[in-house]
């Protein structure tokens, strides 16, 4: 078994799409440190000031006038009005929610990336680790070798979740090593609240609790690691599935895509939510971000995105074991 | 390929997952877990915020503050700002608090939020308008015209304006505040000329109130919109447009004082 999975490690390694993930990571954080540079320079402007009070202030009150307009849905004044309540927590309290530095940065790119761009990073490696020994045609020779085929692929499925587990790593290291050189590298003991909870009358504040960024990031990081692992077993299973490997990441980017989409607006559509590519922002409940779909909480997201994983876990070894290869 | 590449590579990957294991298994326990803990919240205000170069305007208020109407979004608040920037080297600070729909009572309610508070502290001067959509209720006062209930109204609108600026001028004893007096909107309909005479009634109340306090200016734009209101009002034909926020601005513009 360590044998099998060194041998897979060294194909993954010598394929250079780690390093190819690790490029585009870099470039696209360099593009959002600016543009948040430019975000903070641009409010800096405008208000005059750099004091964060000022400007959550600010954005409290034109939260206010926005829910006072009649012409905005129900719904979107149910949210404006829980951001409202919470940027009036943080004030009253006299926390910064976005304490400046990488750490920040950080915590903000894992909040956005969780949906979309991870997993997307994860696709790359993910599609392509079976489908690939068919396409190059190695499928036989590893298959002839005197080792259970579950063996197999147990052992690529295991070199994926390294794999997964080094790109989350790649994400947080460069976001925090790029930001830094405009932001600052200090804020890991900036405090930040979690444990807001979202119910029908608005947000609940009873359960609040301190704690220190860099434990929020742990969190973040672990939550962001399970999205990631449960897309890309997905993955893993399409690639199973579909000899082609553009079919298979064709297949996984527009389920990515329409639940992007659809979490925007599936409020009506009550069982979207048993589906995975909606339950994919568990940061959302640690910072108290209404969930797209009422009723949703932690663990049922989180219970959702395991049986989906294991179903596809199941179905790749069920697969894998018993077709014919030619 | 180099053998301890690949197996340093490996451990790097196992540490991480097993980090990000960690990570994942405490946020759900911090999740469903963990007492919270009383998190004190502020109301004083402990260090007396730091007064900076330039001048500082809060303005609070209701929809004229925020300049609704004025198809620019500036307001009275926006142009008002521009003259000022023309006629000082300072720099200007904005602070704009102004809520659409505010009634007196909700501002009695937001002055004494404590970063506000904290923003009237610090300030230079500030403007005030108020009373509007205690009086005209969008529109819906004019229909049900009582002079019982317009009373009661002012007197409410009256106390609750007296306790605002008690706030104002505990927090800053220093800063000039111009409350900026109503006009009539409706003065060439029907009911207008009774309407008239309210406002005018209640303007005054207001500049007596103000003139009880230290530098609170009261600022009339009655007359501004007497004759010809429709050309100052926006399409609604109840708040300025474009041209009626600049005579309100231009008229505060006459007061200022460096």
């Amino acid at each position: 078994m360590n044998k099998l999975i060194q041998n897979e490690m060294m194909k993954l390694i010598a394929k250079k799409r780690l390093i190819v993930i690790a490029i585009i990571i870099g470039i696209l954080v360099a593009m959002f440190t600016y543009a948040q540079f430019k975000e903070v320079e641009r409010q800096r402007e405008k208000l005059g000031t750099d004091d964060w009070r000022t400007m959550i202030q600010q954005t409290i009150i034109d939260q206010q006038n926005r829910i006072s307009s009649a012409r905005i849905s129900d719904e979107w004044k149910q949210q404006l009005q829980i951001a409202l309540q919470q940027n009036q927590y943080y004030l009253d309290h006299d926390i910064n929610p976005s304490e400046p530095g990488a750490p920040t940065f950080m915590r903000i790119f894992l909040e956005n990336s969780i949906e979309l761009f991870i997993p997307l990073m994860v696709m790359v490696i993910a599609s392509d680790i079976v489908s690939s020994e068919h396409s190059q045609g190695s499928i036989k020779l590893l298959l002839t070798r005197p080792v259970k085929r579950w063996k197999v692929l147990l052992s690529k499925y295991i070199t994926l979740a390294f794999a997964i587990s080094l790109i989350v790593a790649i994400a947080g290291i460069l976001s925090y090593g790029i930001s830094g050189l405009v932001f600052g590298y200090k804020g890991w003991g900036a405090p930040v609240l979690t444990g807001f909870s979202v119910t029908d009358a608005g947000l609940d504040t009873a359960g609040v609790k301190l704690i220190n960024q860099w434990q929020f990031l742990l969190m973040d990081f672990g939550l962001v690691w399970f999205v990631a692992i449960v897309v890309g077993t997905l993955s893993f299973m399409l690639s199973v599935l579909i000899r082609s490997t553009a079919a298979g990441m064709g297949v996984m980017l527009a389920a990515l895509i329409s639940g992007a989409i659809l979490s925007n607006m599936v409020s009506s559509w009550e069982s979207a939510k048993y589906f995975f590519m909606v339950n994919l922002k568990l940061t959302n409940y640690m910072n108290g971000n209404p969930p797209p779909i009422e009723g949703m909480t932690l663990s049922f997201s989180m219970l959702v995105l395991l049986v989906w994983w294991a179903i596809g876990l199941f179905v790749s070894f069920l697969v894998f074991t018993k077709k014919d290869v030619y | 390929m180099n053998k301890n590449v690949i197996r340093s590579v490996t451990m790097v990957s196992v540490f991480f997952c097993l980090l990000w294991l960690v990570g994942l298994g405490w946020a759900v326990a911090e999740y469903y877990g963990g007492k919270p803990e009383k998190i004190p919240e502020k109301t004083k205000i402990e260090k007396k915020a730091e007064k900076k170069d330039g001048l500082h305007i809060v303005a609070i208020g209701d929809s004229l503050t925020r300049g609704t109407g004025d198809e620019t979004g500036k307001g009275y608040v926006g142009v008002l700002m521009d003259e000022i920037k023309e006629k000082t080297k300072q720099d200007v600070q904005l602070t704009n608090l102004g809520i659409s729909g505010q009634r007196s009572d909700q501002l009695k309610e937001q002055i004494q939020q404590t970063e506000v508070k904290r923003q009237i502290q610090t300030a230079d001067m500030i403007l005030v308008t108020m009373g509007g959509n205690d009086l005209f209720r969008g529109g819906q006062g004019l229909l049900e015209f009582k002079e019982e209930d317009i009373a009661e109204i002012e007197k409410k609108f009256l106390d609750n304006m007296n306790f605002i600026f008690q706030q104002i001028r505990t927090s800053n004893p220093k800063a000039n505040v111009f409350f900026i007096g109503l006009y009539n909107p409706f003065s060439d309909l029907e009911e207008g000329k009774e309407m008239s005479k309210v406002v005018r009634h209640w303007n005054y109340q207001s500049a007596e109130l103000s003139a009880a306090f230290p530098k609170i200016v009261f600022v009339p734009t009655f007359d501004l919109f007497e004759l010809k209101v429709n050309d100052y009002l926006y399409t609604d034909k109840f708040h300025p447009n474009k041209k009626g926020y600049r005579l309100i601005a231009e008229r505060v513009a006459s007061l200022l004082t460096w």
